[in-house]
């Protein structure tokens, strides 16, 4: 046989030491664990601060305990939308589907040991903490130092996503098990690469604009800023050439980084529908071919953020074009949903009801984005609510439902235990239900404040409607805020005391981390090497007695109810 | 059951489903007997040493995107001000290409001495190549030092500045090369994941990417003046 793990793949043995085991350590499994906690820890702060805005944008004079001082003068009111959307972006929705669990599973489903640089993964997760610590400080001291750290934290962070991003693309090119060819690939590693790479394309992009902005504050240059610029200029030169610039950097990273926190959760969906609905996944290659456009035309469509910025008139078009056709491996993707779920045997737990919410909430806020896409649309109709509202149904909510559906899924793998079910199904009907009376009603705020209104009395009519629907916005907030506390309780309860699994496979599934004990032992496969023998998504085979043959089992082992000739 | 398989039976089943194209499936659902990527890359060596090349080839992708976001900023400014004060790159820079150029065929002729097994040939000429680019970046200093001898400081104007920070990240970015040089001769590879000669050729292919992209930089500072 040819072991071709000499050096990186080694089985190890845990290190002695508390420290060394549970913080220092170069265990992918702790390090996604880690990046799982801290992704915890942040999507909670960054909840708590939008609940504050918007108690304040309804009842101005409330007065939180702890949490409206933080608001408490203009600056720093004005800098609380800066902190939950860097939080929840950065901190959240790209480092829990990526890196949380990425790191714990990549890994695993590929049957490789460790991370092809498992000292540099631990690097980049301290660094990760080093940037949340910053950009949480950031908040607390005087408004101008308190940019600068801000956009230091955001270099680090990028340069730990960097970090992060080589070692994954490294490890899936390099430390595939044996017979783990690229056509077996479970959709969650193709996803998680495909994002890797585009997460090493963009995140330089914003290092290098971060840089320029870092210099204009620390040396005085002027790669941003307009003062000396403007002096120097004949008075016809258009004035928005420099912060043009600095848009075109920030948008080619930002409208990306929408799609780096979208594509690990569209790998994650494709494989708790095919788990759950006992098929395999519609039309796999097509579906990987979907990915990768993702992460293709998501490079090209910057443009489409900067419509009314002056830029060259025929270019509005093709970004437009390009963003359009951004649809295209979106609806692949959803036709590949629905042609898996067509006349499956669906199993309803509290996963599959995420996996569906997350189609659900990307179908709505995907047809608001094709109001945004049209470039004659987009400039003078659409409101800052209605764009609110766009990008947190189908980016923000959508990803934290299949962050939820994975965490749902993986708890039994990562902790031996099951999540609360019926607790589950009450706290995903809860937060369904809110996302979409939070987020909904925001469209229509938006698309209102630009209504053609040409009486008085119209005019009176609905500005005597937005009040009542911002304040049923908050409450939607509550309730909802309130079932994430009913997930939490689930969440730390079952930790300690829920149901143990008694074998090592509890859906069914097919994939490699299924293969061995709940939770891993320390070095994952034992002594054995792990071998893969067929795709990822075998369910309900012809002939065979159970309905899925899982990756690992070697043919000869494959109980089959009758003989084959 | 998982974990008990013996290795001969192993070795085995992977013959069988050689075979057999995986798993009683048939192939022509696209799953199954797919190992031409399997063998291809057995043949390469085994993956703890490709994983640094793998590593290089995608870390240089990054970073010539780090360099073409500042070289875009470089362009637009260029294009969108009316005056463009421009700054005379001093000539040491000339000197500087040239050596950084010299220290990349150094290396190469380097890796050709250690192909021969001439380990003394290989030191000493891997000694001049790293000697080479301490040089380059010292003369990047004096560059710097005369600019400012002229007064022209970094926010003097965006000619200057982005003549400052494409040589000062350029040369962040290859002292972390001179380090690679340096961990590469002075190392001990008896007990190493990896064998010197990949280390070496790991190494200069990072080599030759800096070079090449202080060229590209060089080029675009020389014509955007």
């Amino acid at each position: 046989m040819v072991t071709y793990d000499s050096g990186a793949n080694q089985p190890k043995s845990p290190p002695a030491g508390f420290l060394s085991r549970h913080l220092f350590t170069t265990d992918h499994k702790t390090i996604g664990l880690q990046y799982l906690w801290l992704a915890l820890f942040s999507v909670f702060l960054g909840m708590a601060i939008s609940l504050l805005m918007r108690i304040h944008l309804v009842w101005p004079v409330a007065r939180l305990p702890f949490l409206s001082a933080l608001g408490s003068t203009p600056e720093s009111f004005a800098t609380l939308p800066l902190l939950h959307g860097s939080l929840m972006v950065f901190l959240v929705l790209t480092a829990a589907p990526q890196a949380g669990f990425g790191n714990y599973f990549l890994p695993l489903q590929i049957g490789a040991r460790e991370m092809a640089f498992p000292t540099l993964n631990l690097f980049s997760f301290w660094v990760t903490v080093v940037s949340l610590i910053g950009m949480t400080a950031a908040f607390l001291v005087a408004p101008q130092s308190g940019i600068t750290l801000w956009i230091v934290s955001v270099s680090v962070f990028c340069a730990a996503s960097l970090f992060s991003a080589l070692n994954f693309t490294v490890t899936t090119i390099d430390l595939r098990a044996q017979g783990m060819t690229l056509p077996r690939l479970p959709l969650t590693v193709w996803a998680w690469l495909i994002n890797a790479i585009l997460s090493l394309l963009i995140f330089s992009i914003l290092l290098a604009a971060c840089l320029c902005l870092l210099s204009d504050r620390f040396f005085g240059t002027h790669f941003f800023s307009a003062v000396n610029f403007l002096a120097s200029q004949p008075a016809n030169i258009a004035a928005d050439a420099l912060p043009a610039l600095w848009q075109r950097l920030f948008w080619f990273f930002a409208q990306a980084e929408v799609y780096v926190a979208m594509l690990p959760c569209f790998g994650i969906i494709s494989h708790l529908i095919a788990t759950f609905s006992r098929k395999p996944v519609w039309k796999e290659r097509l579906v990987v071919l979907a990915l990768c456009g993702v992460g293709l035309v998501g490079f090209c469509v910057w443009g489409q953020h900067m419509f009314s910025s002056g830029m060259n008139p025929s270019s509005p078009l093709v970004f437009s074009l390009l963003a359009a056709s951004l649809g295209l491996p979106a609806t692949i993707l959803i036709i590949s949903w629905f042609g898996t779920l067509w006349d499956a045997r669906i199993q309803l737990n509290t996963s599959m009801l995420f996996a569906l919410g997350f189609i659900s909430l990307f179908l709505a806020g995907g047809l608001s984005g094709i109001f945004l896409a049209r470039h004659d649309l987009a400039s003078s109709a659409v409101s800052e609510e209605f764009v609110a509202g766009h990008f947190h149904l189908v980016m923000g909510v959508a990803a934290t439902f299949a962050i939820l559906g994975a965490l749902f899924f993986w708890f039994p793998k990562l902790f031996g235990r099951r999540l609360n079910e019926p607790l589950g199904k009450i706290h995903f009907w809860l937060t369904f239900a809110g996302v979409y009376c939070v987020f909904m009603p925001m469209h229509w705020l938006g698309l209102i404040s630009h209504a053609n209104i040409r009486s008085d009395s119209g005019l009176t009519a609905i500005a005597a409607l937005i009040g009542p629907v911002r304040s049923f916005i908050t409450f939607a907030i509550l309730i909802t805020v309130f079932a994430q506390g009913l997930f939490l309780f689930n969440f730390l309860w079952s930790l300690f005391r829920g149901k143990k699994i008694e074998e090592c496979n509890p859906w069914r599934a097919t994939t490699l981390e299924w293969s061995v004990s709940s939770p891993p032992p320390a070095d994952d496969f034992g002594v054995r090497e792990p071998v893969v023998y067929r795709g990822a998504y075998e369910f309900g085979v012809p002939g065979v007695a159970e309905d899925f043959v899982p990756q690992h089992l070697a043919p000869g082992e494959v109980v089959r109810t009758c003989s084959l000739e | 059951m998982p974990g008990t398989t013996a290795v001969r039976d192993v070795e085995l089943i992977i013959e069988d489903s050689r075979g057999g194209g995986g798993g009683g499936q048939p192939p022509a659902g696209g799953n199954g007997g797919d190992d031409g990527d399997d063998g291809k890359r057995r043949r390469n060596g085994s993956p703890s040493s490709r994983r640094f090349s793998t590593a290089i080839t995608i870390g240089v992708i990054s970073i010539l995107m780090f360099f073409m976001a500042l070289a875009s900023a470089f362009l637009v400014l260029r294009h969108t001000s009316e005056v463009w004060v421009t700054v005379h790159l001093p000539r040491i820079l000339w000197f500087n290409t040239l050596v950084l150029v010299g220290s990349s065929f150094t290396l190469e002729r380097a890796r050709s001495r250690l192909a021969l097994r001439d380990m003394l040939g290989f030191r000493r000429l891997w000694f001049a190549g790293t000697l080479m680019g301490f040089v380059f970046v010292g003369g990047q200093l004096v560059a710097w030092r005369q600019l400012v001898a002229q007064g022209v400081y970094i926010a003097s104007n965006q000619a200057s500045s982005f003549f400052y920070i494409f040589t000062g990240a350029h040369a962040v970015h290859l002292l972390g090369g001179v380090a690679a040089l340096l961990f590469v001769a002075l190392r001990n590879f008896e007990k190493s994941q990896i064998s010197i000669s990949t280390a070496a050729e790991i190494t200069s292919y990072y080599w030759h990417f800096m070079d090449g992209l202080w060229v590209f930089l060089f080029v675009l500072l020389f014509l955007g003046a």
